[in-house]
């Protein structure tokens, strides 16, 4: 049962899902290649939940083609032990202690106990409770209960990992620490598909797929999505004579904006930069980069 | 597809084990149901039966000496639909005797085992048959006959205890196990399960398995309390006790994981025992025998498990019955009872929604 190896992790074409009246996925198409960060962002009720339930088998698709690691998402069952799979739910027992928790779900998977144990200890260092093993998963707080959930789905090393919203409530040194966690896995070829409002974190996917309204809006790197949404950089100057360098920027074709004092101006790009100090000699600049986030404002507007 | 791994089963038994044995109220209600249980209808109950019990076959004739029976305030009267019925509560040493009319005899059946209570169901039964000849325009000859057969003279106790064994595993397991399910549905396990290599079989059988083990250590218990603290006998063997209440306990829990899909959460649970587990109580012949429960509701009797578990554990335990001798009925129902409801509780498990 190998899957294909060269082949997208995850690959859709046209997949309707609908419940009554409402079509929550319409003909969506998506390629998850492999050993990547893939980001699953998009408002509320865009869909993101049902798109990786329907991965998982959960949901039963309408129509189109579903195909995960290789295998039509009608006989993904074959190959659950290959993937991992955290709900927003933090699936976990909370009247069995941390090691049990993980002993446990390391037991559906048929981990040996010496491997098992090896896995544990690396896992409960890596989300920082390895001095609570043998508390209850009850008593932890909200952001260690998230933790402790992360482990469990990670506890078989799985090939596919699907993580619907898995930094919510965790604190941001903590969250550093998932992120580089989540290089390592796709450095071994592993892939991470993740759902998140936060946008510093979509910033560290390598694909980052905007999702509205049960369909891909855009799909890139978070640098292909800014330039998708027309974002450019802006250069800020703060100038001696504003009034006649301003007039000397705009003689020259560029768009201006001033606000407080302070002369914004649209880059087409960095190399720009020159060409704006031959112009004009500003007493200070900054060059601000174009955020993620007002890519999608701009992207869900324009959907 | 159907795929069964042992080893997944332990791992999701070993789980249930461990999350039962931090739950040390359910471990003290163990221990303390049955005591509380056995008082309550052992003691509470078996005043209603202070009297006489006898029962009354009738096959038409004779309404002056059934009336003269019925009017005597010792006795407590039971009326059952054939002699067989009476001879079988009889020799249970749950009736003390039964009188049968007919129309052309009346045939006397008495407990040997209690001769001064024989003697008075006799007596009665006599003065009756004159009153009954006096209103005859021809005097019959003696049409009293009368039979021994030999009961146990058990008290209420007796009969009471090996039932109470059956209803407090049946009661515990059918609640923890709805519980149970609810609570793997609401914090999103069941869901993890499901995209895990874990099947629905493996899931029932390792919460059959984990229960069991629960089971066995509650019936124990309840065992030694009923045979030690109340003195009621244990003829058999106790490990064919034990077998009939795994059975019974396993049938529970799968009657529990099927319904916990009717229930969104806990309290909901707690509302189906008045559906569940009173008309056990009512209709499974411990406290009123199943001949005295009318006829149009007797179907119901024969489909609920209790009413085998509680006649099979007083065979074992009162007669001395082996594991060969329950067979038919009792452990075939409860097998049956079990093989439905795990077929439904794991039907019911389903991985994918629409």
């Amino acid at each position: 049962m190998a899957s294909d190896e060269s082949g997208p992790v995850v690959s859709a074409r046209g997949v309707v899902k609908s419940f009554g009246q409402l079509r929550v996925l319409d003909s969506l198409t998506l390629d998850i290649p492999r050993g990547v960060t893939y980001c699953l962002l998009g408002p509320n009720g865009s869909g993101k939940t049902t798109l990786i339930r329907a991965i998982v088998g959960l949901l039963k698709i309408d129509g189109g083609d579903l195909n995960v690691l290789g295998m039509p998402v009608s006989r993904v069952q074959q190959i659950y032990s290959k993937i991992g799979y955290m709900t927003q739910h933090k699936a976990l027992y909370p009247d069995l202690t941390l090691q049990e928790n993980l002993e446990f779900f390391a037991g559906l998977y048929g981990i040996g106990k010496q491997e098992r144990e090896q896995r544990i200890v690396e896992l409960l260092r890596m989300v920082n409770l390895q001095d609570l093993r043998n508390r209850l998963a009850g008593t932890l707080s909200g952001g260690m209960y998230q933790r402790l959930s992360l482990a469990c789905t990670l506890i078989h090393e799985p090939e596919l990992l699907l993580l619907d919203e898995p930094t919510v409530g965790v604190d941001p040194r903590l969250r550093q620490t998932f992120w580089k966690y989540f290089e390592r896995l796709t450095s071994d070829g592993r892939t991470v598909l993740i759902t998140t409002h936060l946008m510093d974190e979509a910033e560290k996917c390598r694909i980052v797929g905007y999702m509205k309204a049960g369909k891909m809006t855009a799909v890139g790197s978070p640098d292909d999505i800014k330039r998708q949404a027309g974002l450019k950089p802006h250069l800020e100057l703060w100038l001696k004579d504003p009034e006649k360098d301003c007039a000397r920027l705009r003689a020259e074709g560029y768009e201006i904006e001033i606000l407080d004092g302070v002369v914004s101006l649209r880059l087409e790009s960095h190399e720009q930069i020159k060409s704006v100090l031959e112009i004009v000699s500003p007493i200070d600049m900054r060059l601000k980069e174009p955020m993620l986030e007002e890519a999608f404002l701009q992207l869900s507007e324009a959907a | 597809m159907i795929q069964v791994s042992l080893r997944r089963i332990g791992v999701v038994a070993l789980r249930v084990v461990r999350q039962l044995k931090r739950d040390r109220r359910t471990i003290g209600l163990i221990a303390f149901a049955p005591i509380v249980l056995m008082i309550l209808f052992g003691y509470a109950l078996s005043g209603e039966m202070s009297g006489v019990a006898l029962g009354l076959v009738d096959c038409g004739g004779h309404p002056a000496l059934r009336s003269h029976l019925e009017a005597i305030e010792d006795f407590d009267v039971l009326r059952l639909g054939s002699e067989s019925d009476a001879e079988l509560l009889v020799s249970e040493g749950r009736l003390n005797g039964a009188v049968v009319l007919q129309p052309d005899e009346v045939r006397v059946l008495l407990d040997a085992s209690s001769l001064q209570i024989s003697q008075a169901i006799l007596t009665a039964a006599q003065s009756g048959a004159q009153k009954e000849a006096a209103n005859l325009q021809k005097p019959q000859e003696n049409f009293v006959i009368t039979r021994y057969l030999f009961g146990y003279d058990l008290e209420m106790m007796d009969t009471v205890g090996p039932a109470i064994m059956g209803l407090v595993v049946f009661f515990f397991t059918f609640i923890n196990a709805a519980i149970s399910f609810i609570r793997e549905r609401s914090q999103g396990t069941l869901e993890k399960f499901m995209v895990s290599p874990l099947s629905r079989v493996e899931m029932v059988l390792g919460y059959v398995l984990g229960f069991s083990l629960f089971t066995l250590l509650q019936s124990t218990t309840t065992l030694l309390v009923v045979t030690l603290g109340f003195k009621v006998p244990m003829r058999g063997n106790p490990l064919t006790a034990l077998t009939v209440v795994l059975l019974l306990g396993a049938g529970a829990l799968v009657l529990g994981s099927f319904l916990s899909n009717f229930a969104r959460s806990e309290f909901q649970v707690v509302q189906f025992i008045p559906l569940v587990i009173t008309p056990q109580i009512v209709l499974c012949g411990v406290w009123w025998p199943l001949q005295s429960i009318p006829e149009f509701i007797r179907p119901i009797s024969y489909m609920l498990p209790l009413t085998y578990a509680g006649d099979a554990l007083r065979a074992v335990m009162l007669k001395g019955s082996s594991l060969t001798e329950i067979i038919f009925p009792d452990l075939l129902a409860l097998t049956v009872f079990f093989l439905v409801f795990f077929a439904a509780a794991t039907l019911m498990l389903k991985r994918q929604v629409d």
